[in-house]
């Protein structure tokens, strides 16, 4: 009898059952195009995304991305002219000790008070304050004053001339001052700037948002809404963009690009990523303080082969000490070519006839497919007459001073990340004293860092690196391999210019009707 | 029927000869270099499948290399590990068990405390923070799970110890005059070698579960030598594009691990009296 009550006869909830079944099973189809990039939002999911509500509490490219949204830096890298760009700042002049910035007029915060060259002394002052969170004080540890003639002139005075100041003010964003007297502590939970959109929320974990700011001085943008959300596993990233949760997604696993090219919705975007990976070389350690061994593991590695067959062809093997991509790269000079007789020829003449041992240290998961990555060039090395072992250690030991940083290790696997500027590979890595990690000295290569580091002209500062890219591919304390690709995933209506810095800006994207 | 009853132990016992046969004469069995790399043959299918090539039996992995070789070579590194962790562990063990129980008091309470403070920790855990501590290599390996895996011996050991010693023909001994590490060694322990087989042969499967696990961690042996759970690392993210890179090295774990411990049950129905009566 309850059962008669409860309402259902068999037939009834096999039939409901079966409807609930198709249901389910068309519900991502329904949802794919309900979700599909609209006109007025877009949903951006990124491995990484601002973890707090302080905007100077990193540094890191992709989170720079996301703030730049709100609030604006003086000068921008414009990557499709190889040289800086003035946002907030019309022009500029080196002279000396003196950096002196003209700035933009007539821009706006999104309080409708006017940007003036008061408001970049406080802003600066909010950089500096470590105590307050902020990570990226360092960026003005050698500015001695900041000076504001008038209203629409800043002058720095650092300590010594400095060529690569832009560099460090690149990704410095504006406060309004008036709002930081407003708001005092809270200023950023109230956060102001200038920026083509508007901060309206964020949750740790959760949804970054973003409204257009109708009034930008620029032209507004064409997107009304901006959504990022931090989502660190690749297949829940791709899994969002192939439902259409998301509309934009970064760091696309290599292996599954061919797939998606295929997908009827998903447009994949790569660019030359600005991380460069290489094998550094250690020259305190023997055999590796002889020149000949150092060419011969430049003849003995195959990068273009590894890019080809590890990582599917997705990668950019170096034409020289940097990528091509590098202020600073010479178009001239190409890499050691693959020719593993050539480098058994080499180690006969340093005097290892029958073959030579080394050490070659990694720290596995720390790059992508590293562990293949360093047995491929473990084998291609034995081909070259090289006894190879491989040692992989974890991260804090490798990276630590007992490790890279202690001058520990002999020749490892590395990547730089950021590399925009040859200058910030060769200080660190091969001026004399900067760092242990291959204690390379050479008095004619520090002498050119040093002066290209003073030198205001663009193109001269070039030709410096240019110099001294020269000098390290002839001496080669380090084989140069590759850099990887950064790879998108957008639904194919949505328009964008791939950048190599990681960072999105929705301001760049258009949504095709 | 003797045959029946002695089945788990003679199909363990073939599936064990048989990885060990394929571990000594791996040189001779495997068909080619397990670490040669051939780039441009990289992640074919075994070869029954289409695109496989008849010279690659079960396919190649990431780097071009020969599956079937691999696995071959790989039981070599599964069968070492695990034979040399159930000596060593066994031999302290049953040496630290049978003191402590034989002589309580103080050897007892020491023993005890510090067996304790091992079981106190997951088994797993032990390893990988002693793995991360020494380093890769297969002798650290073998270190690691030997530091983690005494525990299970000692505990065995000292327990039976404790009723044995009471039993009736040790007191005749002890009456007979005989010294206590003599009665110790020709009486007692001898008494315990049945459990300690069926421990050692159910901590090797356990061990070489591990084993693959910490090499899976990228902790184990170094990444040149191939072993299964390194394998199964590997081939982690081609599981949709080359399935066989995680299907063969899952199978030669799966059934190593079922020989052994087929093995072990066969010789636990054997030796364990209560079992015994009840047939």
């Amino acid at each position: 009898m309850a059962r008669k009550k409860s309402g259902m006869n068999r037939r009834e909830f096999l039939q409901r059952s079966a409807a609930l079944a198709v249901g389910t099973a068309t519900w991502p189809q329904l949802l794919r195009h309900a979700h599909a990039a609209s006109r007025d939002r877009v949903t951006i999911y990124q491995t990484s995304v601002a973890d707090s509500i302080h905007p100077f509490n990193h540094s890191s490219n992709p989170i720079y991305g996301n703030w730049q949204h709100v609030i604006e830096p003086l000068v921008e890298y414009d990557f499709r002219r190889k040289d800086y760009a003035g946002v907030l700042a019309e022009s500029w002049q080196f002279q000396g000790n003196k950096w002196i910035f003209k700035l933009r007029k007539g821009v706006k915060f999104h309080d409708g008070t006017t940007f003036t060259s008061k408001d970049v002394p406080f802003t600066i002052e909010k950089i500096r304050d470590e105590k307050g969170g902020s990570l990226q004080a360092f960026n003005f540890k050698e500015v001695a004053d900041i000076q504001t003639p008038d209203d629409y002139t800043v002058i720095f005075v650092t300590k010594q001339p400095l060529a690569i100041f832009l560099d460090r003010l690149e990704n410095r964003f504006m406060l309004s001052r008036a709002a930081g007297e407003k708001y005092g502590d809270k200023i950023y939970e109230n956060i102001i700037g200038t920026g083509p959109y508007k901060f309206v929320s964020y949750q740790r974990g959760g949804n970054m948002v973003f409204t257009r700011n109708d009034d930008y001085w620029a032209g507004k943008a064409a997107i009304k809404e901006v959504i990022f959300k931090k989502v660190t596993e690749d297949a829940a990233r791709l899994a969002a963009l192939e439902s259409g949760q998301a509309d934009f997604i970064n760091n696309v696993p290599d292996h599954e690009v061919a797939r998606l090219r295929k997908h009827p919705r998903i447009r994949i975007d790569q660019v030359e990523g600005l991380r460069m990976f290489f094998l550094a070389i250690n020259v305190a350690f023997k055999p590796w303080d002889n020149k000949l061994v150092r060419q011969a593991a430049n003849y003995a590695v195959d990068a273009p082969a590894i890019v080809r067959n590890i990582f599917d062809g997705i990668g950019y093997p170096c034409n020289g000490p940097v990528g091509a991509n590098v202020i600073g790269a010479d178009p001239k000079l190409k890499r050691y070519p693959y020719n593993p007789q050539k480098a058994k020829e080499l180690l006969a003449q340093a005097g290892f006839l029958n073959g030579c041992d080394i050490q070659l240290y990694y720290s596995p998961g720390r790059y992508p497919k590293d562990r293949e990555v360093c047995q491929v060039v473990a084998a291609q090395m034995v081909k070259g007459g090289f006894r190879v072992e491989l040692i992989s250690q974890e991260w804090a030991l490798f990276w630590d001073k007992q490790g890279v940083n202690g001058g520990r290790l002999p020749f490892y696997y590395i990547g730089r990340g950021g590399l925009m500027d040859a200058d910030t590979l060769y200080d660190q890595y091969f001026r004399t004293g900067s760092t242990k990690r291959t204690n390379y000295s050479n008095p004619e290569l520090d002498k050119i860092i040093e002066e290209q580091q003073k030198t205001p002209d663009m193109k001269k500062r070039v030709q410096l690196l240019q110099q001294a890219g020269k000098i390290l591919m002839d001496e080669v304390p380090f084989v140069p391999l590759y850099n990887l690709a950064d790879i998108y995933g957008a639904v194919k209506n949505l328009e964008w210019r791939t950048r190599p810095d990681e960072r999105v800006k929705a301001w760049d994207m258009k949504i095709k009707a | 029927m003797l045959s029946l009853r002695y089945l788990k132990i003679y199909v363990g016992g073939a599936i064990l000869t048989v990885l060990v046969v394929c571990g000594v004469a791996a040189p001779l069995i495997a068909p080619r270099d397990p670490q040669a790399q051939t780039l441009e043959d990289r992640l074919r299918p075994p070869r029954w499948a289409e695109n496989g090539l008849p010279s690659y039996w079960l396919g190649t992995d990431n780097l071009g290399r020969d599956m079937l070789s691999r696995i071959i070579y790989g039981s070599r590194i599964s069968l070492m590990v695990g034979a040399a962790t159930v000596i060593f562990a066994g031999l302290v063990g049953c040496s630290l068990g049978a003191i402590a129980g034989y002589f309580g008091s103080t050897a007892d309470e020491v023993v005890s405390k510090i067996s304790e403070i091992f079981l106190a920790f997951p088994f797993l855990l032990i390893a990988i923070a002693i793995m991360a501590f020494l380093g890769q290599g297969v002798g650290n390996l073998i270190m690691a799970l030997m530091l983690s895996r005494w525990v299970q011996y000692c505990r065995v050991v000292r327990g039976e110890v404790l009723s044995l010693k009471e039993r009736d023909f040790v007191t005749a001994i002890k009456a007979l005059g005989g010294k206590s590490f003599y009665i110790l060694l020709h009486h007692v322990v001898p008494n315990t070698f049945a459990s300690v087989t069926v421990i050692a042969t159910f901590g090797m499967a356990i061990v070489i579960i591990t084993e693959a696990s910490l090499s899976f961690l990228g902790l184990g042996v170094p990444a040149h030598i191939p072993t299964w759970g390194s394998m199964l690392s590997e081939g982690r993210s081609y599981i949709n594009r080359a399935p066989w890179l995680t299907i063969f090295p899952g199978l030669a774990i799966f059934i190593t691990v079922f020989g052994i411990n087929l093995l072990g049950d066969g010789l636990r129905d054997v030796f364990d009296p209560k079992l015994r009566r009840q047939r």
